[in-house]
């Protein structure tokens, strides 16, 4: 029987539900040392000087190091703009000016609050609009002498981070012939990742080497950031992988852990650090606030013409992975819908605010929500019903998308709209005084960044899958990749075990993000447990005197097909060959090929291609309280396609989790600034959805097999949240007859639009 | 930071009088640790009262109901006394935080905290809530309304405690609520909670109307305004109009904090008439 | 958390997972801290420290209560329960059971905050409507599930206790 489509147990369910799970904020080694960070407490600044006194007479505190006591120059991942520690200037609130190391963690903390920071505030530059507007005071004053990794072009210039411009000519003549023009301003605040487990870090060094032990979603990312702070190599940089207690995208880059490393080596002893509850909020890379607007020229019958698309997207103060989002409008802008000749301006720019980040999805959200919200905006002006123009002007199969990848298998959009049509008509469904219904549809990539596996068959017959894949909580490891390579080794789910990360014992590993480690390294263990099966079953068939081909391997037994007595176990076999050839291991790498496309089809583009599509279709259907101005979501359907479900249950969870994400960023969730400082400041203020706010919802997964996938699986876990803001809007609006084109529809707007309406 | 443990209320008002402005008062501590964990300057003594027994009660004596202190927001949700008697005091304790709150959050800590987001305080006052305070030089009694100075300023003296709460139940004829608007459905502070306590005649005519508000920059009040507006009023096909005690609740709003105070103003005359229409329902034994 | 500054020392007894403790506590301290540091029980975790999101929950003579906001001073004479006592060292609670069978699990970091409040709702109301659950969750917050399969699996769990207990 296949394991693929069922739901074996997590391997980390037992150890999660005993509270017996070490997670990296659970670590604490004999003798370790703690520090804290003092950080900046004004958005911008020139700092005059800092006083170590106050720290060091705290008991316990050991040493505050400064600027002048760690590496200088700047580092980053796209951009070396971040200083290891402020020097001159802070940009933004929470910049780590200080660094305080004491022999308890009471004593750290209160030592970082002691560290007396002087900084002769600036008015910080505060939104991108600031940002951008002329004669400005640049963020960094210094900007042109950052180096840029791998030297591209990114249209860096002043505040401007980034810039992706995709501009195939004149557009004017469309808008000159367009019977109907159409325009949207679309505005998104930020949305807070809230991962529960704060970013930690313990680090030791050893034999000169630093190790690093910790909750991250990208260890090898980590690796290579906390090398380059240290100005060492990578090799001398081992991290070491636990359970991590949610990520969501924050959980991908460097935040403390360089600070960890320097001090571990300085004072030969382990160090460990944690972010206190107010830094999480402070400077948590954040989704990045965006401004698009989107101009269309719309001929009668309904044809857009042309697109003219404006995006501003906010940095915050250092760049981070901006400029390489920057290109994601170009895959989201005339991949689900015909926009015509379309116009693609995006620009990334710093502010005094906290450094954006990853937030699961990345710019999908925001992109989804101005784009749905146009579409509507399109069909209301034409008076056509907003499902239908949808349908008619949804993309077909051979479109190309803006960057000139063919759309190969859109047509898997129209089958969710017939789909999602047969569970929850459209006709009749948001009907009534309030009420209102919505769509919104994605195609979002499958995250193609490389991985490696090596699979070793064990004495006994089980299995052992060694990889730094990540689990961060979606199952991607503790079931999906082990049904992969049981499926492929004919054993129990359970007899498969695999390592934690540790980039000392595995292959690279691009970490969790994108849905990508079901597809990738799902891909690398199947091919590397082919591998292995093929071994066995040479040896099997020299022990059974049969021919390979004739072998069957299941629930870890190999017989001759028909002749159920002759047969071995596996642990059998692999005792015989480790005794006379070796170990049967094998091992495998992948990384999903760059699609086909244009590299002319815009300037500073850093992601080139949409990998391995998958195909979304949501509908809310929501009503308002009269009263209190309150959207509540009576139904909620997902049309997901995903390739292959590995795990039904765990794709269920991805995209409940995903929607109840989405539905914070669309209704309860703020991230409001104010002078470049976050307004919320504790973990309520952030208004995230509890379970009395969040819907059942009704879920359609669509397989459509992938033939470079394992078993067929395409990513599955990331794309559930995209949709989610711009279903809902579309609804809200709908069921007041007023757009909402801004986020998040809170209830002060509702009733000021029931209020203007009445 | 000392931390001492009391047994009865004579060793907490020693305590209290020993201490004076540097000892804090710890019941639940759902303020008052969150604050200290915070960094805010903390006390010299934290005075844990939590294991006197003398506080915990709910009694109704004399047609009074009187609520011991330390009475746990969790009690208050689910004791069938308070449900009956006092369905909205019963209705602001469970729109407080969770049941990890209301397990250990109590009426009295509540009350000394005086947050202008405070559930309970309307619900109180629509009552006529009396606080029963004692310090080592004796006892007093205070009315609530005029307990409350500010938003997290009270009329207690740092050598009082307070001991009981003593609250008017419904009579016949008579109904009340509480509701709350938050943005989620739990957790949040209330960005507008209304109390509404209503008594009518056996014609139908509103004798007597007490409307009190939590949630703006004010600590919790009533407005007598609004309250003038419905006294008075027959019920009309069992329905009340609170267009003009709307509008008063309204008005009232109006001189606070600009946005915030905009949807106060948009949402209490809604709120009031969804309030009153569900008081008005529960009322029995009014002729047509 | 042990050893801040300026911090005197109470002594307390009270009985953990059935154990019992003799400790002196910072007068400041939370029962997190105590729990977590002085007892190595690392299941209840660290997240807001404000009492909102539920992930340090434990059960405090059987309700469950924030541990990252209570004074461990405050717990003396009392009998608290945290994840690790549920089990103990035997087989999972139906409750836990019907969270592997429901994939109740992803990161894992709210499980055990959710898994005590469950477990005091299923004590006080062993036939919860989903109202009922989803209610008494509002102080749990879970950032991975969406809450669907944690409501199901309490739901579940209830229905196996109640044959379990007329069989």
């Amino acid at each position: 029987m296949s394991l693929l489509g069922s739901n074996p147990a997590r391997s980390d369910a037992d150890a999660k539900l005993r509270g017996e799970a070490v997670f990296g904020a659970d670590l604490a080694r004999p003798g370790m040392l703690w520090a804290s960070i003092s950080r900046s407490p004004v958005a911008a600044g020139r700092i005059r000087s800092i006083d170590s006194g106050p720290a060091l007479k705290v008991d316990g505190v050991l040493d505050v190091l400064t600027a002048a006591d760690v590496p200088d120059g700047r580092t980053g991942v796209i951009v070396n703009d971040i200083p290891f520690l402020a020097a001159d200037y802070v940009a933004y609130e929470g910049e780590p000016v200080a660094i305080v190391v004491a022999d308890n963690r009471a004593a750290a903390d209160a030592g970082a609050q002691a560290v007396d920071i002087d900084i002769e505030p600036t008015e910080p530059v505060s939104t991108p609009e600031q940002a951008l507007a002329p004669g400005v005071r640049l963020v960094h004053p210094d900007w042109n002498r950052f180096a840029v990794t791998g030297g591209a072009d990114i249209g860096r210039d002043g505040n401007v981070v980034a810039e992706v411009v995709h501009d195939p000519g004149d557009l004017d003549e469309a808008f000159a012939v367009a019977d109907v023009v159409v325009e949207g301003t679309y505005r998104t605040p930020r949305q807070y990742q809230a991962h529960l487990e704060p970013k930690m870090a313990l680090a030791t060094y050893e034999s000169g080497r630093y190790v690093i032990e910790v909750s991250h979603q990208y260890p090898f990312r980590l690796r290579d950031r906390v090398a380059q702070m240290l100005g060492v190599a990578p090799s001398a940089v081992r991290v070491v992988g636990h359970h991590i207690g949610g990520g969501f995208g924050a959980k991908l880059d460097v935040s403390l852990e360089a600070f960890a490393a320097l001090l571990a080596r300085r004072y030969r002893r382990p160090v460990r650090m944690q972010h206190a509850a107010l830094e999480e909020r402070l400077v948590a890379p954040c989704r990045a606030n965006a401004l698009v607007s989107i101009r269309s020229a719309v001929s009668g019958d309904g044809t857009i013409l042309a697109t003219d698309v404006e995006i501003v997207s906010d940095s915050g103060a250092y760049a981070n992975n901006g400029p390489a989002l920057s290109a994601i409008p170009m895959f989201v802008f005339g991949s689900i819908y015909r926009v015509g000749t379309a116009r693609i301006r995006t620009r990334n720019v710093y502010t005094n605010t906290a450094p954006t980040g990853a937030y699961r999805g990345v710019n999908g959200p925001w992109l989804v929500f101005a784009n749905e919200r146009h579409i509507d905006a399109v069909a209301d002006a034409l008076d056509r019903d907003r499902r239908e123009f949808r349908l008619a002007s949804l993309a077909r199969d051979g479109d190309l998308m803006r960057n000139g990848q063919p759309l190969e298998e859109i047509s898997i959009l129209r089958e969710a709209f017939d789909r999602v049509d047969e569970l929850a008509p459209w006709q009749g469904a948001g009907t009534g005084e309030l009420r209102g219904v919505g769509q919104a549809a994605a195609v979002w990539l499958t995250n193609p960044m490389p991985g490696h596996a090596t699979v070793k068959l064990n004495e006994d017959g089980t299995a052992t899958v060694i990889t730094s894949a990540t689990e961060n909580g979606s199952g991607a490891v503790a079931t999906g990749l082990r049904q992969i390579a049981a499926e492929t080794l004919g054993l129990a789910a359970d007899a498969v075990t695999i390592t934690m990360p540790d980039t000392d014992a595995t292959g690279y590993d691009a970490g969790s993000q994108g849905s990508r480690t079901t597809h990738v390294v799902g891909r690398a263990i199947a091919d590397a447990s082919a591998e292995v099966r093929s071994q066995v079953l040479d040896r099997a068939s020299q022990m059974l005197e049969a021919a390979p081909e004739d072998l069957t391997i299941d629930d870890g037994v190999v017989a001759v097909a028909g002749v159920p007595a002759a047969s071995l176990t596996l642990g059998a076999v692999a005792q015989a060959a480790t005794w006379s050839d070796g170990p049967i291991t094998a091992g495998a790498s992948y990384v999903t090929p760059t699609p086909p496309h244009d590299p002319a089809c815009a300037t500073g583009m850093l992601i080139k291609g949409w990998p391995t599509p998958t195909y979304h279709l949501h509908q809310a259907e929501v009503s308002v309280d009269v009263v209190t101005g309150r959207v509540t979501v009576d139904r909620y359907v997902v049309c997901q396609e995903v390739g292959r479900a590995i795990h039904p249950d765990a794709i269920a969870g991805q995209i409940q989790g995903g929607v109840a994400q989405g539905l914070g960023f669309a209704l309860s969730e703020r991230v409001d600034l104010d002078h470049g400082r976050y307004v919320q400041r504790t973990f309520k203020a952030h208004g995230l959805p509890l379970a009395e706010d969040v819907p059942k919802v009704e879920m359609i997964v669509m397989e459509h097999v992938d033939p470079a996938g394992p078993y067929g699986a395409k990513g599955a876990a990331e794309p559930p949240i995209v949709p989610v803001a711009a279903a809902v809007a579309n609804a809200v609006s709908d069921a007041i007859g007023v757009p909402f084109d801004t986020l998040p529809i809170t209830p002060e707007a509702v009733l000021e639009a029931l209020e203007a309406e009445s | 930071m000392r931390f001492c443990r009391v047994r009865s209320v004579a060793e907490a008002v020693d305590e209290l009088s020993r201490w004076g402005t540097e000892g804090r008062i710890l019941a639940g501590g759902t303020d008052v640790m969150p604050q200290y964990l915070r960094g805010e300057q903390p006390p010299a003594a934290l005075i844990d009262i939590s294991g006197i027994d003398g506080l915990q009660g709910v009694s109704e004596v004399g047609g009074v109901t009187s609520i011991g202190t330390l009475v746990t927001l969790r009690r208050l949700a689910t004791a069938s006394l308070v449900a009956m008697r006092h369905p909205a005091l019963a209705q602001a304790a469970t729109a407080v935080g969770a049941w990890q709150t209301q397990t250990v959050a109590t009426l009295g800590g509540n009350i000394c905290s005086a947050a202008a987001t405070a559930d309970t305080l309307p619900a109180l006052l629509v009552a006529d809530a009396q606080l029963m305070l004692v310090s080592k030089s004796g006892r007093r009694r205070i009315g609530l309304e005029e307990f409350l100075e500010g938003p997290g300023a009270t009329a207690l003296r740092p050598t009082e405690l307070l001991r009981a709460i003593e609250a008017e139940p419904l009579g016949e004829r008579s109904a009340e609520g509480y509701v709350k608007v938050g943005r989620r459905s739990a957790m949040d502070l209330a960005v507008v909670g209304l109390a509404l306590r209503l008594s009518v005649t056996p014609t139908g005519v509103v004798n007597n109307a007490r409307i009190a508000v939590c949630g703006g920059t004010r600590p919790p009040h009533r407005v007598p305004s609004a309250e003038a507006a419905v006294v008075g009023t027959q019920l009309v096909d069992g329905r009340l109009d609170c267009t003009d005690a709307g509008a008063e609740l309204a008005s009232a709003a109006a001189p606070e904090r600009a946005r915030e105070a905009e949807y106060r103003r948009r949402v209490l005359p809604r709120l009031l008439s969804r309030l009153a229409e569900r008081c008005v329902a529960g009322i029995s034994g009014v002729g047509s | 958390m042990p050893g801040a500054a300026g911090e005197q020392s109470v002594s307390i007894r009270l009985i953990v997972n059935e154990r019992r403790h003799q400790l002196d506590v910072g007068a400041g301290e939370t029962l997190l801290s105590m729990l977590r540091e002085r007892l190595s029980l690392l299941g209840p975790k660290e997240a807001c420290c404000e009492g909102e999101c539920g992930a340090c929950t434990v059960l405090m003579d059987g309700a469950p209560v924030a541990s990252c906001i209570l004074a461990a001073g405050s717990t003396n004479g009392r009998t608290v329960l945290t994840v690790e006592g549920l089990a103990g060292t035997g087989e999972l609670t139906a409750l836990q059971q019907a969270f592997v069978s429901h994939a109740a699990v992803q990161c894992g970091y709210c499980t055990p905050g959710v898994l005590m409040v469950l477990t005091a709702l299923l004590e006080d109301t062993p036939d919860p409507s989903e109202a009922d659950v989803r209610r008494a969750l509002a102080g749990t917050i879970c950032r991975c599930t969406g809450y669907q399969q944690i409501v199901e699996a309490a739901l579940d769990a209830a229905q196996l206790m109640i044959r379990a207990a007329t069989s």
